[in-house]
């Protein structure tokens, strides 16, 4: 891999933003080669430095969060001090030398940075400026203040997710973050990017994080405008399908330290569950036959798609005595040798350790980095055929490229950065 | 060269997926893409999906086709026969992208695979969208958008420690392997520019939704914990979690680190006299540690300090959700948004679309149906502003066929004779 040809190569990204969704989307650049150079200090460090994880110990060091680490593979970090009133001078001249300039601030802050596309335009008229502000650059709301947790119920996918007898506690993560919003974005950028090199023609491309969630809706708000109705919250169902659903199995023998409302909690691993998606009357016969046929299953209830879901409550409460008697593993591959779609729910210890085929495929990379060690990062979720990109490098330390970025890119004399240095404009770290 | 007015007006997609990759042609037609949907004759099947215009179920009013197919035209084809395939050839001479969604192997098997489409055409990018991916060996294993978020670590952290975990509303799996599949084709299309090759990009459900599992993976790696839903009925740290309130709900995100902090929360329940005894100064310790963020990420540590912090944290709830419920959604975001809180609404579509924000941005179009007689609303492109090359819905979703005579007579030189002896032997 590490022969291959890597696309971004000789590209440059002066990176402002933190946080997640546009770091997830930098990461792309650089892992198929891009210079990314994230900007930030240990004055005002990436926030999600601070949040867990972190290796046991390690809990107050900056430079160990399993987060941040993850989406900002193979970029640089210049330690510069952006509260600092000589900042400016620093990354003015950065910006003049990148291809691209990436900022995810709230407003406020882009603005008491002069962080102006229409300024620095006039001074590189080819540059590629992206902005991904949560609300917007304009707009009544444009201030509001957030981030990705905020997004989920604001964009609508918490009120339209999980059961209809709960409250719309959401999606579990910031979802939108990590695909959706810093992939669409990414999109723009690159069909941008690709202009670049065909015409040389810059651009100003802005994101508004709520709006971009707002296209994962799929036909929620068609349906509304046409037909004035809200979808309710269906859990696991669908109309399609049934059984449809994520049913109990078989627990471990043996206990696990997880997440819980307070911390942590010890217990046996018994949180164990599958999913079964059964979409005709031939694959109901399959999963029939999987599971012995049991008397309940020729009742006439049961017969047609339209009566499983008529009574599709008794359905899967039939369908989870069995299930519940399996680990979910082999339920799975009962339903797959019989051509019914089934799968494990699986935890972080299954995707990382124990999945055959995440492991075979290689997406997990391993990385050395100076604090952490070894550790485990998301790879690229497009395998391209011949330049599939690579993770060159852990994440960044604040300021491990300081004295790089300052001397190679931006010729600053020793004198001149030891200056900064001792001015605590600029931090090596 | 002359200036496309789309950033991808000089290039073609053939569009060839299912649901689990239309929104990726999507995404690129809507960026200007000359997007040609290849429906089998008599209609694709995702026309058959629901919810449908006024709930007539029929194949020109399913609001599902209308949505992930605009600024597309199509043809219909039939990619099981012979001359299907060999007019498939002659189209993939033109295109700069295929996007498929067959299992592994089909197009091998209808002679249509990749080694083939790159010796007709070295420049093509062709990206596939399967629920394991091409390699590996759950690679032939069923599928749906179910099984992807399952597999996939999504559903393990959704919900209530006590209730079945859930998947995320929609096909979240397709739609975020539909994303990931058009950033793929797009590092693709700039290397062809760099190296005037094309190649084959391998996109699987299940890795799609893998980063979405946000911390889950680093967590079990560096601290062998395993990160399992937590969801409950109420906040435990105040200012982080669901109110209700008059008519509906509130999530609020206080404890980030961000926005204003809690003496601006304080006073703005004491101006309508509602912050109960909240501005004693013995609440000014506790305050100051829910405002800092590293201090909470401490006390998250330690099961036994935070036990100590409950019932003062439950007094600050109590007063905080009396204020919430007196409230409706409306009038908590109007003040959160004028004192920088962090705080939002759990909105409804309708709540979307009535959001001024979103109206001032212009993100919601009106997407004309001549057959239908009237515009339908549409949700719009995913960044409000591109210089002078708008991300826009161009046109419609595209009838049944639509282009036939366009693409086939029009471009691909077919006389109406040929037109016709192949729709007779069902192949257009």
């Amino acid at each position: 891999m590490a022969e291959k040809f890597l696309p971004f190569e000789g590209l440059r990204v002066c990176d402002f933003s933190w946080y997640a969704a546009s770091p997830v989307a930098t990461k792309c650049l650089a892992d198929f080669g891009a210079q990314v150079i994230k900007i930030e200090s240990s004055t005002r460090p990436d926030l999600i430095r601070v949040a867990a994880p972190h290796p046991v110990g390690k809990e107050d060091d900056l430079n160990a969060g399993g987060w941040f680490n993850n989406q900002n593979s193979s970029k640089l970090c210049l330690g510069l001090n952006l509260g600092h009133p000589r900042a400016r001078e620093v990354y003015d001249r950065l910006i003049l030398v990148s291809d691209i300039v990436w900022e995810n601030f709230s407003p406020r802050v882009k603005e008491r940075l002069g962080l102006e596309y229409e300024h620095y335009v006039k001074l590189k008229p080819d540059i590629i400026w992206v902005d991904q502000p949560m609300q917007g650059l304009t707009g009544p709301d444009k201030y509001a203040a957030g981030f990705g947790a905020l997004i989920t119920p604001l964009g609508g996918l918490s009120y339209l997710s999980g059961f209809a007898h709960r409250p719309p506690v959401g999606t579990g993560t910031n979802y939108t973050d990590y695909v959706i919003n810093c992939g669409q974005l990414l999109v723009a950028v690159l069909a941008a990017l690709r202009q670049l090199k065909l015409t040389g023609k810059g651009r100003h491309i802005v994101m508004s994080q709520y709006a971009s969630a707002v296209s994962a809706l799929e036909t929620a708000i068609l349906d509304y405008t046409v037909n004035k109705r809200i979808p309710a919250r269906e859990g696991n169902r669908t109309a399609m399908a049934a059984p449809h659903g994520c049913y109990r199995c078989k627990g471990e023998d043996r206990n696990y330290t997880y997440t819980a409302r307070l911390g942590m909690a010890e217990g046996r691993k018994d949180d164990r569950w599958c999913v079964i998606a059964v979409f005709n009357d031939d694959e109901w016969q399959a999963f029939c036959d999987v599971i012995g046929k049991p008397s309940w299953t020729k009742d006439p209830k049961f017969s047609t798609l339209l009566n499983r879901k008529e009574n599709e409550d008794e359905l899967d409460r039939m369908v989870e005595q069995w299930t519940i008697e399996h680990s979910p593993e082999e339920v799975m591959m009962l339903m797959q040798q019989a051509g019914v779609a089934a799968g494990v729910v699986q935890d972080a210890e299954d995707i990382l350790l124990r999945d055959p085929h995440i492991k075979a495929r290689g997406y997990y990379v391993y990385l050395d980095h100076s604090v952490v060690g070894r550790s485990a990062y998301d790879g690229i979720a497009y395998k391209l055929s011949e330049t599939p990109g690579q993770l060159s490098r852990a994440a960044p330390r604040i300021g491990e490229h300081t004295e790089y970025v300052c001397k190679e890119i931006l010729g600053m004399s020793e004198s001149e950065i030891n200056e900064y240095l001792t001015e605590s404009v600029l931090e090596v770290g | 060269m002359t200036e496309p007015e789309t950033l991808l007006g000089d290039i073609r997609v053939l569009d060839l997926a299912d649901q689990k990759g239309v929104y990726c042609a999507k995404l690129l037609a809507d960026l200007g893409a000359d997007t040609i949907k290849i429906e089998p004759p008599g209609g694709d099947p995702m026309r058959r999906i629901g919810p449908f215009f006024h709930d007539e179920p029929e194949a020109e009013k399913s609001l599902y086709w209308f949505q992930f197919n605009t600024s597309k035209r199509s043809i219909t084809l039939n990619l099981q026969s012979a001359d299907g395939c060999e007019i498939l050839k002659r189209l993939a001479k033109t295109a700069d992208v295929i996007v498929e969604t067959f299992p592994p192997g089909h197009l091998d098997e209808i002679g249509l695979g990749y080694s083939v489409l790159q010796e007709l055409s070295p420049r093509l990018v062709l990206t596939s969208i399967t629920p394991f991916g091409q390699t590996g060996p759950h690679r032939d294993f069923k599928s749906s958008d179910l099984i992807a978020q399952a597999m996939g670590g999504l559903m393990y952290l959704a919900g209530f420690p006590d209730d079945p975990p859930y998947k995320i509303y929609g096909s979240q799996a397709y739609h975020s392997a539909s994303v990931q599949a058009a950033v793929g084709t797009l590092v693709a299309l700039y290397a062809r520019e760099l190296t005037g090759r094309g190649q084959h990009v391998d996109v699987s459900l299940q890795e799609s939704v893998l980063m979405a599992q946000e911390t889950a993976v680093p967590t079990y790696d560096m601290r062998k914990v395993v990160r399992r839903r937590v969801a409950a009925e109420a906040p435990l740290i105040p200012g982080s979690g669901l109110y209700p309130c008059r008519d509906g709900h509130i999530f609020a995100g206080v404890v980030a680190g961000a926005g204003a902090g809690w003496d601006v929360i304080i006073e703005w329940l004491d101006c309508e006299g509602m912050a109960g005894d909240l501005k004693d100064p013995k609440w000014r310790e506790t305050f100051q540690l829910m405002g800092d963020i590293r201090a909470l990420v401490a006390l998250a540590r330690d099961p036994l300090a935070l036990a100590a912090r409950l019932a003062d944290f439950a007094h600050i709830n109590e007063i905080l959700g009396t204020f919430m419920k007196s409230h409706t959604k409306g009038e908590i975001y109007r003040g959160a948004v004028a004192k920088r809180v962090m705080m939002v609404p759990v909105q409804s579509p309708k709540d979307i679309l009535e959001s001024p924000q979103l109206e001032a941005l212009g993100y919601f179009v009106n997407v004309k149906h001549d057959e239908l007689g009237m515009n339908l609303k549409y949700p719009g492109a995913p960044c409000y502003y591109i210089s002078d090359a708008p991300w826009r819905i161009s046109r419609r979703a595209p009838l049944i066929g639509e282009h036939n005579l366009e693409i086939y007579e029009g471009e691909l030189g077919f006389s109406k004779v040929k037109l016709a002896a192949l729709k007779q032997a069902g192949v257009v």
